[in-house]
């Protein structure tokens, strides 16, 4: 049994360098995480107009970019919910990460998808990602509010917060403005 | 560069209009054959330098037709070299870094003595080879100035190469900061609270405190990282007996900072750190080696250990540390130095508690007033030398400090707080401080 752990570990460790210093999961493998009961995955992209910009503005939500990769969950055509992709800068180097809202637009999961820095990758931890589940638009999403920090992560913490604050936000813009129906 | 009243010309109207001018141009007037030769070479210039604004057009109106990704988000300063191939499409290979303060002290008892002060200004790079292996550095002048006579210095404070090896294990080699403490891994202006870093871990641990050596990093699922390897060690033969220098902080006044740094003696230390639980980090540290690096008769072991915890719930942020140090076999090194001012003590340590509360924000400022205790003792005893000889151990000083740091905007800091001093009342001062991290 040992011999075949010590295989495997050794085969993971030689296993062909993938884009990133540490990936996780691919945007697929979190959807699917995300929503296990959907059948289909739609993959759109919504494109944000200069009034919904400023409409974010207004919410203390910096728009950033106007297009955004957005999953729809299905299932026999029923749309469950949607996962958004994105990246923020960590300290350094950019964080992967995707946001699963659900169809009352509240958080239903979040997932790192690529780490690569060398401190604060502790934004992986599942305790600390469950502090984002069941909190919406209403939520102040913040690092110090309703999101606790993680010691020596100040910077990955505060700029995933921010992110998923910001999808949050967009995800709900783009119901209202129809793209997402 | 593109005239801009050409690119709205279709590129063959504009190739047959610059070929019928220059031929007007050649016909116009008798010539004699080195005149043509000329107007030849002149029409064959201008002909390469129609082509090559049309294909600069066409470029352009590829460019159009295939618009570039949608913005990443704002990046930190690159450098201009091209990515390796193996990097992320929209990751900078080459990241720069710098952190820096500027500082103000002034003295209440003694304010003569005030003294501002460019105290640290550090440029740094990151740069990835490839998707797990990168070089991390950072070079350091401190006090602003650094020549002969001057006390600034120029120091290479981390130059490492970092190897992710497995998801859970990186290995480091090079010059790297020790895990020790909060601080100093953590130790950019904006990190910390207080104009100054905090006693216990500038006096007790010498942050900043680098050594030379091979450590391996993981990092576990369950919130644990855990840090450990070989590295160089302190070097005792460095202790001036007469100076002062050993009383503000005993492996302050020894460290090598890998400056042709003396490795007969190899250190080991490690580190467990926990988070498990957000906005909670409890840890501890441990490093232990020989330091008389073969140079001296007597050996000596220099080990240095700490606990600490972090908890920040809400908007609350709370610290405690505690830290000793010891040097073993002081008596047999101390006997050659009795009757100076500075002997070397056989144990320190420290501690201090902290409170901040983030009180106000607004956009993107924020107001968190804080209050640290600390006491530290930087020769809590002295071996014994006999009656007569064996040092006293020093009082512990301890430290009130009372401030708040302003987040102006993210990565910048406006700092005040005033400190006070149990023992040594004549340091009370007023600190005024600017920090920047990026």
């Amino acid at each position: 049994m040992r011999l075949v752990v010590a295989a495997t570990s050794l085969a993971a460790a030689a296993a062909p360098t993938t884009a990133f210093a540490v990936d996780y999961l691919s945007a697929e493998q979190a959807a699917k995480l995300m929503f296990p009961e959907a059948d289909t995955f739609e993959a759109r992209t919504v494109t944000l107009d200069a009034a919904q910009l400023q409409q974010l503005d207004a919410q203390g939500v910096r728009g950033r970019s106007v297009a955004w990769p957005v999953r729809l969950a299905r299932k026999s055509g029923q749309t469950l919910g949607f996962v958004v992709t994105d990246d923020v800068i960590g300290k350094f180097e950019l964080i992967s990460y995707a946001v699963g809202i659900a169809l009352d637009g509240t958080i239903r999961q979040v997932e790192i998808l690529s780490y690569r820095e060398s401190h604060g990758f502790e934004v992986r931890l599942p305790a600390w990602r469950r502090q984002f589940v069941g909190k919406g638009i209403g939520a102040a999403l913040r690092v110090g509010e309703d999101i606790n920090n993680i010691s020596g992560a100040t910077l990955s913490c505060t700029h995933v917060t921010d992110g998923v604050r910001r999808i949050v936000a967009v995800v709900a813009l783009a119901r209202r403005g129809g793209s997402l129906a | 560069m593109t005239r801009p009243s050409l690119r709205a010309l279709p590129s063959k109207t504009l190739l047959a209009a610059s070929l019928a001018l220059a031929s007007a141009g050649a016909f116009a007037q008798t010539a004699t054959e080195a005149d043509l030769a000329r107007r030849l070479d002149q029409l064959a210039a201008e002909l390469a330098a129609v082509k090559a604004q049309l294909a600069q057009i066409q470029q352009q109106r590829a460019t159009a037709a295939n618009p570039p990704a949608p913005a990443t988000p704002a990046a930190p300063a690159t450098a201009a070299a091209p990515p390796p191939a193996a990097a992320s499409d929209n990751t900078p290979a080459t990241v720069i870094t710098s952190y820096g303060e500027i500082n103000y002290n002034r003295p209440t008892k003694a304010n003569q003595n005030a003294q501002a002060d460019v105290r640290r200004f550090v440029l740094g790079y990151q740069h990835r080879f490839d998707a797990k292996t990168k070089v991390v550095t950072e070079l350091e002048v401190e006090h602003a100035v650094s020549s002969a006579s001057d006390s600034g210095e120029v120091e290479v404070e981390q130059a490492y190469v970092e190897r992710q090896v497995t998801p859970t294990w990186a290995l480091r080699a090079g010059l790297f900061l020790m895990p020790a403490g909060l601080l100093n891994e953590n130790h950019e202006p904006t990190s910390y609270y207080g104009v100054e870093r905090n006693f216990v871990e500038t006096a007790i641990i010498p942050s900043t405190w680098r050594e030379g050596g091979l450590q391996l990093v993981g990092n576990f699922d369950n919130g644990l990282t855990v840090q450990g390897g070989l590295s160089t060690s302190f070097d005792l033969n460095k202790w001036d007996a007469t100076s002062g220098e050993g009383k503000e902080s005993p492996l302050g006044a020894i460290h090598q900072e890998l400056s042709l740094a003396k490795s007969h003696d190899v250190a080991v230390f490690g580190a467990v750190n926990w988070r498990g639980v957000p906005g909670l980090l409890l840890g501890g540290s441990l490093f232990t080696g020989q330091a008389t690096q073969a140079q001296a008769v007597e050996k000596a072991r220099i080990t240095l250990w700490d606990l600490h915890a972090r908890w920040t719930p809400g908007r609350f942020d709370l610290s405690a540390l505690y830290t000793r140090g010891t040097i073993s076999n002081t008596a047999a090194l101390n006997a050659a130095l009795v009757g100076n001012p500075t002997l070397i003590p056989k144990s320190f340590d420290g501690y201090y508690v902290q409170a901040a509360y983030k009180a106000w924000t607004f956009e993107d400022y924020a107001l968190s007033p804080f209050v640290r205790w600390e006491q530290f003792n930087t020769a809590k005893s002295y071996a014994d030398l006999g009656p007569g000889l064996t040092p006293d151990a020093a009082r512990a000083e301890r430290v009130i400090t009372l401030g708040a740091n302003l987040q102006v905007a993210p990565g910048i800091v406006v700092k005040a707080d005033y400190q006070r001093f149990r023992e040594n009342t004549d340091q009370n001062r007023v600190n005024l401080g600017l920090g920047w991290s990026f």
